[in-house]
């Protein structure tokens, strides 16, 4: 379990996160939504102790803040928004880096695989030879969530469940890849870990998520299962958007769903 | 121009990415290289001395015929070669390691001691106490003897390290283009400070102080050996140790937190390190150039910039080079010798002068 209570984060003077109350259970895919500017991804930081932060964040009731990078590498992997390289590491060798500090859960010997399992699982197959410079903004997402997956391959390690923070894990996929990697989150969570996910699409979201947190302007707006949270009024509120839940396009207009998918 | 210099790294690729296998091979490759630069700087010099003849009988245990000649041969082999040789060997590593351990902090192939004024604020201590240390430095200079001058580089490098380490970090990100600007304006400092002693300094003092600017490894003595290579060694010895968490740095700071990298750590060990290594190398030997910058960058094209195998590498043919460069700079303009400053300049600028180019629009300065 993954508990932050009161969670407060304040840069150069400006309140970004406000008493958020947090916690994401484990075998449950638990999202973050909110428009831009939200806090999002502020709160996902604070909760993965990138930035300071005041009020209290534990995992597995263990509290962050006293943790050794080391302690928390083993416990949860964090997926970046975007990941800039400044040197050629082949594709390999940055999944490879997942296996640096964490523990991936596989037998010793199974670790020199591990990176091809991997990118097998993100659909990157026969891509570790490449340059991560020279892939698509969504490939190298997708190299990048190879190298977070392999640092927590195990779900359930020693007992204890170890989660996955995503931020934005889908923002430069096209739909079939979006598809895998939200399976990957869920298959994650129904064997035993936890997941974390800042996600923009709301159908996505519908789909996927056990628990949703919205918020809006630094503060929690509402917490619980999709069909609680997703309502035209909360839309209307959080986004400043006047959408209805469930209504139908009119006439002829195609429209496209991901829960469609066969 | 970035397909371009990627085309250029795919031709050493291999098809499943793991270029570990290749790294080996490249630095068996590179002991055997700097095992024949060191005996080609034993063997090549001024005199007609023969190290050969001279390690032949030692191994051999034979007395040579001519005893006055051997004696003289002796004498140039053991304390004039091998001093330099070793020293040689030590601030080549010292000097690349240097260099491939700050452009993995500053995730930059540009950064490198010379260039951000780590050696010009090494070389501002050194100078201090060449000029100063009978008179203002006194104390420090009866207070640590013949370690105070490189105390005195190491103290000059660490200093404009942090202080460049402080300007450019923000809230736990270091900006590079803050970083390299900064590193222009404090190494214009440290020189300008260094100016002004050297209008202060005498005759005696100011030909001591030519031999800083222009860098050489003339003069290598046992003793400055002894006082020199504890302080590289130690840094030298730490280096691997940062080696996986260098590589976890190329994804940035706080990716390299969330895998489990002790960051800040990590950061404090690389610039005492590297000051340390920095400083003990410019205080013996002056500033040497291009080393630290085009040693790792020419590596990286060929095993790729895992820092696990670019280190040692980088340490093999930082010694090798400049044991060449120093055979060279002994016999090109033989009895009298260039300093080693300038060959490395000569050959090295134009390397560097070619990779902005290629780089050009690809790196973000």
């Amino acid at each position: 379990m993954i508990e932050a209570g009161n969670i407060s984060v304040t840069i150069g003077g400006k309140r970004i996160v406000s008493h958020v109350d947090f916690a994401a259970r484990p075998g449950e895919v638990s999202a973050v939504v909110g428009p831009n500017g939200s806090g999002k991804t502020t709160l996902l930081k604070a909760l993965t102790g990138e930035l300071s932060y005041t009020g209290t964040v534990t995992i597995n009731g263990r509290d962050l803040s006293a943790m050794k990078p080391v302690e928390a590498a083993t416990l949860r992997a964090v997926l970046p928004q975007a990941t800039a390289l400044s040197f050629p590491f082949t594709v390999r060798e940055i999944v490879r880096l997942g296996l640096i500090g964490g523990r991936s859960g596989v037998l010793p010997g199974e670790d020199a695989r591990l990176p091809e399992r991997a990118l097998a699982r993100v659909d990157l197959d026969g891509f570790a030879g490449r340059f991560y410079q020279e892939l698509s903004g969504g490939e190298q997402q997708r190299v990048q969530l190879a190298r977070v997956l392999c640092q927590v391959w195990a779900p359930v390690l020693e007992g204890r469940p170890r989660y996955l923070f995503l931020d934005e894990p889908v923002s430069s996929l096209d739909v079939k890849h979006q598809l895998i990697i939200m399976n990957i989150a869920r298959d994650f969570a129904r064997r035993g870990g936890g997941v974390v996910a800042i996600l923009h699409d709301l159908n996505l979201t519908a789909m996927y998520a056990d628990r949703i947190f919205v918020l809006s302007g630094g503060q929690l707006a509402a917490a619980g299962s999709p069909t609680e949270v997703l309502n035209d009024e909360l839309i209307e509120k959080v986004f400043d958007c006047r959408l209805k839940v469930g209504a139908l396009p009119e006439g002829s207009m195609p429209f496209v769903l991901p829960q469609s998918a066969a | 121009m970035a397909e371009q210099s990627i085309a250029d790294v795919g031709r050493v690729m291999t098809a499943d990415g793991d270029r570990s296998a290749r790294a080996r091979f490249v630095i068996a490759l590179l002991c055997l290289a700097m095992t024949l630069s060191v005996f080609l700087s034993l063997t090549s010099g001024a005199s007609d001395a023969s190290a050969l003849r001279v390690i032949r009988d030692w191994l051999t245990g034979a007395v040579p015929v001519d005893t006055a000649l051997a004696a003289r041969d002796q004498l140039i082999v053991y304390d004039i070669r091998m001093p330099r040789v070793l020293l040689g060997v030590l601030i080549g590593a010292a000097l690349a390691v240097s260099g491939a351990v700050m452009q993995g902090l500053f995730r930059n192939p540009l950064a490198d001691p010379g260039l951000i004024g780590v050696s010009a604020g090494s070389s501002l201590g050194a100078v201090a106490i060449i000029v100063l240390g009978t008179t203002w430095l006194a104390p420090f200079t009866l207070a640590f003897g013949t370690l105070a001058l490189p105390l005195a580089a190491f103290f000059g490098g660490l200093a404009v390290t942090l202080l460049l380490y402080a300007i450019a970090t923000r809230q736990g990100r270091t900006s590079v283009a803050t970083m390299l600007l900064a590193g222009i304006a404090v190494s214009a400092l440290a020189m300008a400070l260094t100016g002004v002693l050297i209008f202060m300094a005498d005759d005696r003092q100011l030909r001591d102080l030519t031999f800083w600017q222009l860098g050489s490894l003339a003069g290598a003595t046992w003793p400055k050996i002894g006082t020199v290579g504890p302080v590289v060694i130690l840094a030298l010895a730490a280096m691997p140790f940062l080696s996986r968490g260098l590589n976890a740095l190329a994804l940035g700071e706080a990716t390299a937190g969330h895998l489990g990298i002790p960051v800040q750590r990590l950061k404090y060990i690389a610039i005492v390190g590297v000051s340390a290594a920095v400083g003990a190398s410019v205080a013996v030997s002056g500033g040497i150039g291009f080393i630290g910058i085009v040693v790792p960058h020419v590596l990286r094209l060929a095993i790729g910039p895992d820092n696990r195998y670019l280190l040692p590498a980088s340490a093999l043919l930082g010694a090798s080079l400049l044991l060449i460069a120093d055979a060279v700079a002994r016999t090109v303009v033989a009895p009298a010798e260039l300093p080693i400053g300038i060959v490395t300049a000569i050959a090295g600028a134009p390397f560097f002068l070619w990779i902005l180019l290629r780089k050009r629009g690809v790196i973000d300065l």
